[in-house]
């Protein structure tokens, strides 16, 4: 029994030292990241400016797939409702001289409660019908746009009221609060990712049968992810809307619903550098063949095919997935060597 | 009799598409190992599936503690204090055992809802401890953050009789626990549930491994096509000619006696 006491002590400090260096190390990247950030407006021009607050904005409502499909596994094909009512809505506050950051949170917050409504019936729905259902939701939202004329513009669109912050440039304003939001989000989700929220959900993706017998409630969880990921969507689509600076139907047609699951599924579904990794790879193409409609497609078509077949777990698995190959042998060295902790402890 | 077992099943029948799987069958458990045994299809998971509310019968009640729990959901008897391990393992194989067994504790009623909700460092730590003292019981300590998937059957089923305990159950339903393990697997299991038995805690066990059912369990049941065809002590039961023939009726079981 001592033998096998003090293998797990050892572990455990040598488990808490590098959880310190990783600290560490983490919050030294968080440095570098904001110092990169801040300077970014200075050497980047206009478009390049555009590109990177794009990806950003982009990120952040991957982020919220990644927590409903890649956690809880659900096929939700609400997003872009959500990033289109963030948009429209906090503009049409925000036009209506409700202070821009209050517009924002606002429509949020409705948009969890949105989030709710629609999450109770759709929780109880799988696979392709949960498709179906929330593809649905998406085009009533389309529908909205297009209706609501006094609100939207209808499809001829209405102009961005362009927030101003410290008199700083907006292009760079708009920058800084993306970068922010994404990396406020990234860290909440990661967060998540590692306590209650982020077990029970995979509990509910992979092993549905046996949640409730744990007490916990797979429909009440997957309203939860989908909740997030709604809160997610609309805080997207409310810097979204400053981006694009006008509004129409067409920014968020059925096109970016598929989109949006290119990119997180191109990433990684269930990994939070995945929805970044995607939404970068996804929107670089996309500007460098803007001219080639077309090929575009072909480019994300392929790739997605290429991902699925030879990296199940999207570009993001690339480390893990060669580190375990190079690693092969030592792994099988490492696994023995527990059992022979746990048959020495036994012995005594 | 109502209320004076913490379970009691009463005239239990199930029925699948006509075939008769279950045929009003009595059971009673209280505190301490209580066997289930019979032979391969007697109805033993299905009669489980009952008490732990996955299957609704068509006749009979489940009291727990007096309360009438049949043809409620799974969730609300888990909630009730019900906790159960499944023939085959249900873990999540991609995380680790320590997220496995915490997921245990997820489901206990919270008592700081919005601390649990955002997985505050400070409670998760010590629900970390607790999740890792429990796995440690069972000779787990070592690899509290190896993911299950690559852990053995006989570990697997370990994980998840530790998840069910972590949730502090008043009945714990452990279906077939010792199955496919190791001989020191089996010493591992055994001691940390029979000081858990001893403690108190109701644990109605099926099992083919009549040895550990001989040693664990005071009271056995016996059932054979659906019917309860014999209970009482393990070693009177298990000499009677009628459970020999349902036992001899089976290879598996034969071979093991
Ligand atoms: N959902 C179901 N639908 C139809 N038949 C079922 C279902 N579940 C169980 N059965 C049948 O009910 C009978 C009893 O099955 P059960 O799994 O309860 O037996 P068991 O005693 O647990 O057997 P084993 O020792 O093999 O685990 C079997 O004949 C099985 O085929
Ligand atoms: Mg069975």
């Amino acid at each position: 029994m001592q033998s096998g006491d003090l293998k797990v002590q050892s572990k455990l400090t040598s488990i808490t030292t590098s959880k310190r260096n990783r600290v560490a190390l983490s919050i030294a990247a968080l440095v570098l990241l904001g110092v990169v950030a801040v300077a970014l407006p200075h050497y980047a021009n206009g478009f390049q400016l555009f590109v990177v607050t794009e990806i950003a904005i982009f990120s952040v409502a991957c982020l919220g797939l990644t927590v409903a499909i890649g956690w809880s596994g659900q096929t939700v094909l609400a997003q872009t409702g959500f990033f289109g009512i963030g948009a429209y809505g906090t503009n049409y506050l925000f036009a209506h001289h409700v202070p821009w950051l209050i517009s924002g949170l606002v429509i949020a917050a409705g948009c969890a409660l949105l989030g709710l409504i629609v999450g109770l019936p759709a929780a109880r729905l799988k696979g392709f019908y949960l498709a179906i259902a929330t593809l649905a939701f998406a085009e009533l939202i389309d529908q909205v746009y297009n209706d609501a004329t006094p609100v939207t513009g209808g499809a001829n669109g209405t102009a961005v009221r362009i927030v101003t912050i410290f008199h700083i440039n907006p292009a760079s304003a708009l920058w800084y609060m993306s970068i922010f939001l994404l990396v406020a989000s990234a860290l909440v989700v990661r967060q998540f990712g590692r306590t209650r929220i982020g077990r029970c959900l995979r509990a509910v993706r992979d092993a549905d049968i046996a949640t409730s017998s744990l007490g916990l409630s797979s429909a009440q969880w997957k309203v939860i992810a989908f909740m997030i990921s709604a809160v997610l969507g609309s805080l997207a689509g409310t810097l979204y809307g400053q981006a694009l600076t006008f509004l129409s139907p067409d920014a968020f047609s059925f096109d970016l619903i598929i989109e949006f699951l290119v990119v997180v599924f191109i990433g990684g579904v269930d990994r939070i550098w995945g929805a970044i990794i995607g939404a970068s790879f996804f929107v670089l193409i996309q500007e460098a063949l803007q001219s080639f409609g077309f090929y575009q497609r072909v480019v994300f078509g392929v790739t997605l095919l290429l991902v699925v077949r030879f990296l199940p777990g999207g570009i993001v698995s690339i480390v893990p997935t060669a580190r375990a190959f190079f690693r092969n042998r030592r792994d099988q060295q490492l696994s023995r060597e527990p059992d022979v902790a746990r048959a020495g402890a036994e012995q005594a | 009799m109502t209320g004076t077992h913490l379970l009691e099943v009463r005239g239990i029948d199930v029925s699948f598409g006509g075939v008769h799987v279950l045929r009003s069958v009595d059971l009673d458990a209280d505190s301490g190992f209580t066997g289930l045994i019979g032979p391969n299809g007697a109805g033993k998971t299905t009669l489980f599936n009952v008490i732990s509310g996955y299957v609704a019968p068509k006749a009979g009640t489940v009291l727990l503690d007096g309360v009438e729990i049949q043809g409620t959901s799974s969730l609300s008897v888990a909630r009730s204090g019900v906790a159960r391990t499944f023939q085959t393992p249900k873990l999540i194989g991609s995380m680790t055992l320590l997220d496995n067994a915490m997921l245990g504790i997820d489901g206990r009623k919270v008592e700081h809802p919005f601390l649990r909700a955002i997985g505050a460092p400070r409670t998760e730590r010590r629900l970390r401890a607790e999740a890792s003292e429990m796995l440690e019981r069972f000779g787990l300590g070592g690899l509290l953050y190896q993911s299950v998937s690559s852990l053995s059957l006989g570990s697997q089923k370990i994980v998840e009789v530790a998840r069910a305990l972590l949730r502090q159950p008043r009945l714990l339903l452990l279906d077939e626990p010792a199955a496919g393990l190791s001989v020191t697997d089996v010493e591992a299991l055994a001691a940390p549930l029979a000081e858990y038995a001893n403690a108190g805690l109701a644990i109605l066990i099926v099992e083919h491994d009549l040895e550990l059912v001989k040693r664990l369990c005071p009271e056995v049941i016996v059932l054979e096509f659906g019917r309860v065809i014999a209970s009482g002590p393990p070693h009177e039961v298990t000499q009677r000619p009628d459970v020999v023939a349902a036992y001899l009726g089976d290879e598996t079981l034969a071979s093991r006696k």
